[in-house]
């Protein structure tokens, strides 16, 4: 009998509660393994972790390449997959590889495959794709069906059809069809990270609203304490109610700092969209159990009449390289809003292509515009950035840069000897291909099942 | 007094890579209404000090979680050219010394 099959006879003979394990928010980052273990001794009646996100930026979803190690990501793989198969549970995991295109998804199913086979274990694979064709998302556009998030993304025929990747974030829906495969483990691509949580209480028949709310509260583990970590966190889900708890016992989950953790990350913390419809918490009661576990009820869903997919795309800018450079000279930072402009002058009549340039002042109003009244600052830190179509061309821009830079020459200028500290040599860094997001969109969809394809081996 | 001093948390983040959410946060119920109450924390005063139209800037109220919550949309999309916070978590620096 596989392990949800056990799960659903178990629902069946009457059993009124679930215990969920979410043993990661961010894995390949370091699970701490004690906390991990406490949480494997209290025998969950499955497991999630989550694995990406898009706060990382465009860059990872851009080019395909994750932003965990691939060290710590076989690790923290190796401890959660070891530990579902010792208790016999099912294993969820969503956003595989930190942005779930086919990329990140093919790495984690990689290592997956040589955990297994390193440590003799034999499972049922399932695995759902999340990859969305420029074309589909050019139809939806045509049609109507392709909604902006917030502002700052044009969307343009070209900047969709420019996407390196685009993903959809999968639901709730997709993981069941995985699950119904008899699946022990499952490797998602992008996905909702409530969605890794929600799939198997709903195949039990346990209330949506409530599901809904447990998982966006235990998605980021033990963030929702105080004080907030890392390890995992275990929720027991019943029929009116959940309770919380964190596996470390330093970390107290209390009404507050759990009703904070609903504002974190959200535009409103009563209302959260997912593909299948949203959740309102404006009812949420949250009631200690004791000094470090919580009793939470009162989401509420309203399943969606129509199904969206919020979707994702990253595209290539062009190829950046950086210079690294400090200045402690009084004038020279006095003068910087007029020698900026100047060298660059000079470096466009030096460089043939075109190129783009950003010179970031930290300690003057890089982060933060400095108040009139604030004394000007002793010493700076200048990032400067070169974004050009070819290497080459962002190569020659930032090297001509630097020099001209360093020997410019101002009114009332004393350090004839050079306008710049560089900390290290060469001070000018290749910093790869730069990319930007085309895509953070809802398209309204017919049916979810064609966009997450799930594929089945046995290891 | 400086919301720096009277609150517990003042945190800002992404919510998605086109909108910027800040919270802040509070130790006592007096301290939230505290800052409920002040003119520094208005729709007008928060424009004037991040210059943005009151339009863009929506401030929401949690008692539940002591927390005062401001959501405006990111003036450069998230990791794109010429951003200086991927993960918009500095944006919080503006808020600390607001007369409360």
């Amino acid at each position: 009998m596989t392990a949800i099959e056990r799960l659903k006879k178990r629902r069946r003979h009457g059993q009124s509660s679930l215990k969920v394990l979410s043993a990661s928010g961010q894995l390949g980052y370091g699970i701490p393994a004690d906390s991990l273990r406490r949480g494997l001794d209290w025998n969950p009646d499955f497991i999630g972790c989550d694995m990406g996100s898009i706060d990382p930026g465009p860059a990872y979803l851009g080019s395909g390449q994750m932003a965990t190690s691939p060290q710590l990501s076989k690790r923290d793989l190796r401890l959660v997959l070891l530990g579902a198969r010792q208790i016999d549970v099912p294993l969820l995991l969503g956003t595989a590889g930190t942005a779930g295109a086919r990329p990140h998804l093919d790495q984690t199913l990689a290592m997956v495959r040589e955990i297994a086979a390193e440590e003799g274990l034999s499972f049922r694979l399932a695995s759902i794709a999340s990859d969305i064709s420029a074309d589909a998302v050019l139809q939806a556009k045509r049609e109507g069906r392709l909604q902006p998030l917030g502002s700052g993304l044009s969307a343009s025929e070209e900047e969709i059809s420019a996407s390196s990747h685009i993903v959809g974030q999968m639901g709730t829906e997709a993981f069941i069809r995985a699950l119904d495969t008899g699946a022990d483990v499952v490797i998602a691509g992008r996905a909702c990270d409530t969605a890794i949580f929600t799939a198997i209480p709903q195949m039990l028949g346990y209330d949506l609203g409530l599901t809904m709310q447990m998982a966006k509260i235990i998605e980021c583990t033990s963030i929702c304490c105080v004080p907030g970590g890392r390890d995992p966190m275990m929720a027991v889900l019943g029929e009116a109610d959940f309770e919380l708890e964190s596996t470390n016992p330093e970390r107290r989950a209390t009404p507050v700092s759990v009703a904070a953790h609903a504002l974190y990350e959200q535009s409103d913390p009563d209302i959260v969209h997912e593909p299948e419809g949203t959740l309102l918490l404006n009812r949420a009661l949250y009631e200690p159990i004791d000094d470090r576990r919580l009793r939470v009820s009162g989401g509420v869903w309203d399943p969606a009449d129509r199904f969206t997919v919020k979707i994702e795309g990253a595209r290539r800018v062009g190829e950046r390289m950086v210079l690294l450079a400090a200045t402690a000279d009084p004038g020279f930072i006095a003068q910087l809003d007029t020698i900026v402009p100047a060298v660059e002058g000079i470096v466009r009549t030096m460089v043939e292509h075109d190129f783009l340039l950003q010179v970031r002042r930290y300690g003057a109003g890089a982060l933060v515009t400095p108040k009139p009244s604030q004394a000007a600052p002793s010493e700076i830190f200048l990032l400067a950035e070169i974004i050009a179509e070819r290497r080459e061309t962002a190569k020659s821009a930032i090297s001509v840069f630097k020099q001209y830079l360093l020997h410019h020459g101002f009114p009332g200028r004393l350090c004839t000897g050079g306008n710049l500290a560089f900390p290290f040599t060469p001070p000018e860094l290749d910093g790869g291909t730069a990319w930007q997001f085309s895509l953070y969109h809802r398209m309204d969809v017919d049916a979810l099942e064609p966009y997450f394809p799930v594929y089945v081996q046995d290891l | 007094m400086k919301l720096k001093d009277l609150s517990r948390v003042v945190r800002s983040k992404n919510a998605g890579p086109l909108t910027l959410s800040v919270d802040i946060l509070f130790d006592s119920e007096a301290n939230y209404l505290t800052a409920c109450a002040s003119n520094g924390l208005s729709l007008s005063a928060l424009a004037r000090l991040l210059d943005r139209p009151e339009r863009d800037i929506r401030i929401i109220r949690d008692p539940r979680a002591r927390a005062i919550k401001v959501v405006l949309p990111r003036a450069v999309v998230a990791g794109g050219v010429g951003d200086v916070d991927v993960y918009g978590a500095q944006h919080h620096a503006a808020f600390l010394d607001i007369e409360v």
